[in-house]
């Protein structure tokens, strides 16, 4: 091979990888966003660097996220939204550079197994994304919304009346089939709907600030030490049915147009819990919770390249960034790509590689940097976060009212924790609610509203089954607690 | 100082204006000398995110605009508030020509979707340069091979359509044609024209509408087959394509691109604008970039221009009453 290409793709996946990770590691800078602002800088590149920068800059994206929501519990991205659960938990636990270090690794086996089957499998994969419909899409996200049954916490009460809180935010903005404007108060910065990460942000970031204000500093533990312990042998065969999960999970994911990062992640989460050896460590710091949703995030960085590479269809926000990308170099994403501009495409291929590779090397050089600047007093470290939080969600847009979106809801964030609601399915709730309304709206358009339509998508059926399965198993579960807790009184 | 430069500047135009009619008579025009601006910098704004729509308009335009105006050219992008924010930056900007906004139907969707602090009244339409191509498309190996097989399926039983955005001129122009034609269509709007692809191509739906950029990896790979243009007229590169107006359905959709600016601009201004933008479409080079793109050239000077965009915004207005999405 030309010793001039590899460097450049070298190079160019180096650069892009940094970026990707330190911007996203900044709250409120989702991964598309990160790549948006890396877009113009590639405007005077090559058509190949220029593209596989942005890829490499997506994989640092989808891993860098997980760094301030295990240190700071808030998701860089909005698929880190689910190791916010153990990883934050690790971290209050004194072992954030271990939790570090099992993200870190998942997230470089996740992206190797996305890699492969992007290299491998493009191909039947692609026929593959062409078979999901709207039915498909409503299944998907009932799935989705079910996993909220085994994140509520103790009470499934309070968790389902959050969801629904998570999806009444949700419905803000334009209608998705009608157009009419829904909640907006006629105002245009709600038009295009409340964005899910500036919820996130402010319900696990702004509710922390304001909670830990509260608590007195010195009944907090000293920090983890600031070398990032990668996971070693014992641990790593640990978690690898975890990351297993996270990878098939995440690779088909990616194939779905739309669905994206976050909901592979929470899945990813719930079914390791449900095939772990110790599901009951889940949520109180496991290291499983952390290795699946980022092997399966990082999964789906690679595979959202099957849908674009070869329809043209971004998976993801992210990947419509790069579709911009492609376009502006005038290369035409679809099936000719491949023969057209064959180079881009080993340049991906190439690039992805390395940047996977390279994580560990550059993971381990940024972290105990991050790590040493959370060990700060607090108060310095309170403001710090706060400044971080407001000027990364001013920055996306230059608004103002984006910083008030995140501080309302880390006002609202602050009275449900004070009652006890769970924060997670309220997340999913705005994350899903746009996916279930518009595709169950749409497949009872297409049917003339007719309901048969669910029934007849192989695929959805399977999606309701095991979202059956997964309500059904959590509501046993907590009769039998509920029996025994009962047994042991009478006893 | 800016007072002096302004008149210095218009000085030199009036010089300009004047030196080709002596210089016509006596030497063949040089080619394309730039004509001066009074801005050194000119930004040029778009609510489009990089690498989107009008983003890319504006940055495949720059760079042969620079060819014909003489000053340096800066895109920017003003996301957020569906382009209300960068239509109150435009709006509230000195009148000088120093700023000016990518128009595109979007900043009057919103104007009328919502109450944006500025509206697009508060603009002043300069100069237009484009119409899209706006395409009704299927799937290659499926059962319709023209618009008529597509409407007589309808009529028979029930056509699935599809647009790619609720509130967007495709979803109008489909509801047009359901109309104009009296068939039984459901029209379905998607989140984007990824979304619509996939289920055209999977047989969900029929067909859909959208920009022929959308599709164009599709298409080229022959996945998908055009059945009709909602444009006045067939589009460059397609020929064989027939409009739907000649197909016997009054229905015309033309998705313009041009450039806008503060209420107010100096006539010298405007004019520097009209003259670039006849030229820079008759530029080779620039024609043959976008003829690749389907974009039919549409040159609308800023006399005419608001008359089009106030005329753009009734229809559309009346047709989202019609259609339900605003009282």
């Amino acid at each position: 091979m030309d010793i001039i290409y590899f460097l450049t793709i070298f190079a160019a996946s180096i650069a892009g990888l940094v970026w990707g990770i330190l911007g996203s590691s900044l709250p409120g800078l989702s991964a598309s966003i990160v790549m948006a602002l890396l877009l113009p800088f590639t405007y005077t590149l090559p058509p190949m660097p220029a593209i596989v920068m942005l890829a490499c800059c997506y994989i640092g994206a989808e891993y860098g996220g997980s760094i301030p929501a295990i240190l700071i519990r808030t998701p860089g991205t909005n698929s880190a939204a689910a190791t916010v659960i153990d990883g934050y938990e690790m971290n209050r636990q004194g072992r954030a550079n271990e939790a570090l270090g099992i993200s870190l690794w998942s997230g470089v086996l996740g992206g190797l197994c996305g890699l492969a089957m992007l290299v491998m499998f493009t191909e039947p994969l692609a026929r593959l994304a062409l078979l999901f419909r709207p039915t498909t899409y409503f299944g998907l996200g009932i799935l989705g919304l079910s996993v909220i049954a085994s994140l509520s916490g103790k009470s499934l009460l309070k968790g389902a009346t959050a969801a629904v809180l998570g999806l009444m935010i949700a419905t803000i903005g334009t209608d998705p089939i009608s157009g009419v404007s829904r909640f907006t108060f006629g105002s245009p910065d709600l038009l295009e709907g409340i964005t899910p990460l500036f919820v996130m942000v402010g319900l696990f970031a702004v509710t922390e600030l304001m909670t830990r204000t509260g608590v007195p500093s010195a009944s907090i533990k000293p920090g983890a030490s600031i070398r990032v312990r990668l996971p070693r042998w014992p641990m790593m065969k640990k978690i690898s049915r975890a990351q297993g999960i996270g990878c098939t999970v995440g690779s088909l994911e990616g194939l779905m147009p739309g669905a994206g990062g976050s909901v592979a992640a929470f899945i990813a989460y719930n079914e390791a819990r449900r095939w772990s050896k110790e599901p009951e460590k889940f949520g109180k710091g496991s290291e499983e919770g952390v290795a699946a949703p980022e092997a399966a995030n990082n999964a789906v960085a690679s595979t959202a390249l099957i849908p674009l590479l070869s329809f043209g269809i971004p998976g993801s926000n992210s990947a419509a960034v790069l579709l911009g990308g492609l376009l502006i170099h005038g290369l035409l994403p679809g099936p000719r790509l491949f023969e057209t501009n064959s180079d881009v495409v080993t340049g991906i291929y190439i690039g992805s590689f390395i940047a996977d590779i390279s994580q560990i090397v550059i993971g381990t050089l940024i972290l105990p940097v991050c790590i040493w600047l959370v060990n700060r007093p607090r108060p310095y470290l309170a403001a710090f976060i706060y400044a971080l939080i407001v000027s990364g969600t001013y920055t996306v847009h230059q608004s103002s009212f984006d910083v008030g979106i995140v501080m309302t809801a880390g006002l609202l964030g602050y009275f449900m924790r004070y009652f006890g609601f769970p924060f997670l399915p309220a997340v999913l709730g705005v994350i899903l609610g746009g996916l279930i309304e518009s595709n169950y709206r749409r497949s009872l358009v297409l049917s003339g509203g007719d309901f048969g339509i669910f029934f007849e998508d192989p695929i959805a059926i399977a999606f309701f089954a095991i979202a059956a399965l997964i309500v059904v198993g959590a509501l046993v579960n907590e009769a039998r607690a509920a029996m025994r807790a009962r047994a042991a009184w009478s006893a | 100082m800016r007072k002096l430069r302004n008149f210095l500047s218009a000085l030199a135009l009036t010089a300009l204006a004047a030196g080709p009619a002596v210089a016509a008579a006596a030497a063949p025009p040089p080619a394309n000398v730039p004509v001066p601006y009074p801005h050194r910098v000119v930004t040029l704004v778009t609510h489009s995110s990089p690498g989107a729509g009008s983003d890319v308009f504006l940055r495949e335009l720059v760079r042969y605009l620079q060819k014909y105006i003489k000053t340096t050219f800066i895109v920017e992008n003003d996301e957020g508030g569906s382009g209300a924010k960068a239509l109150s930056r435009v709006a509230g900007a000195r009148p000088d020509g120093s700023m000016m906004y990518a128009a595109t139907p979007t900043y009057i969707l919103t104007s009328l979707l919502s109450k944006p602090a500025k509206t697009y009244r508060d603009l002043q339409p300069v100069v237009n340069f484009f119409t899209d191509s706006e395409v009704i498309y299927t799937r290659t190996d499926g059962p319709y091979k023209t618009l008529k097989d597509l409407i007589d399926r309808a009529r028979a039983s029930r056509g699935r359509w599809g647009a790619a955005n609720p509130a967007s001129l495709e979803r109008q122009a489909a509801e047009q044609l359901r109309i104009a034609a009296k068939v039984n269509a459901a029209v379905v709007s998607h989140d984007g024209g990824g979304d619509l692809m996939i289920n055209v191509l999977n047989g969900t739906l029929d067909m859909g509408v959208g920009e022929i950029e959308e599709i164009r990896a599709q298409l080229e790979a022959g996945k998908v087959r055009l059945l009709a243009v909602f444009n006045s007229q067939r589009i460059p590169g397609h020929p064989n394509v027939p409009t739907v107006k000649e197909l016997g359905y009054n229905v015309v959709m033309e998705k313009f691109r041009g450039i806008a600016g503060p209420k107010g601009l100096p006539p010298e201004i405007l004019k520097i604008w009209d003259d670039a933008a006849l030229k820079i479409l008759n530029d080779p080079e620039y024609k043959q970039r976008y003829l690749a793109v389907s974009l039919m050239a549409n040159h609308i000077p800023h006399d005419k221009y608001g008359a089009f965009v106030e005329k753009f915004a009734a229809d559309t207005s009346s047709l989202l009453k019609a259609s339900g999405v605003i009282k």
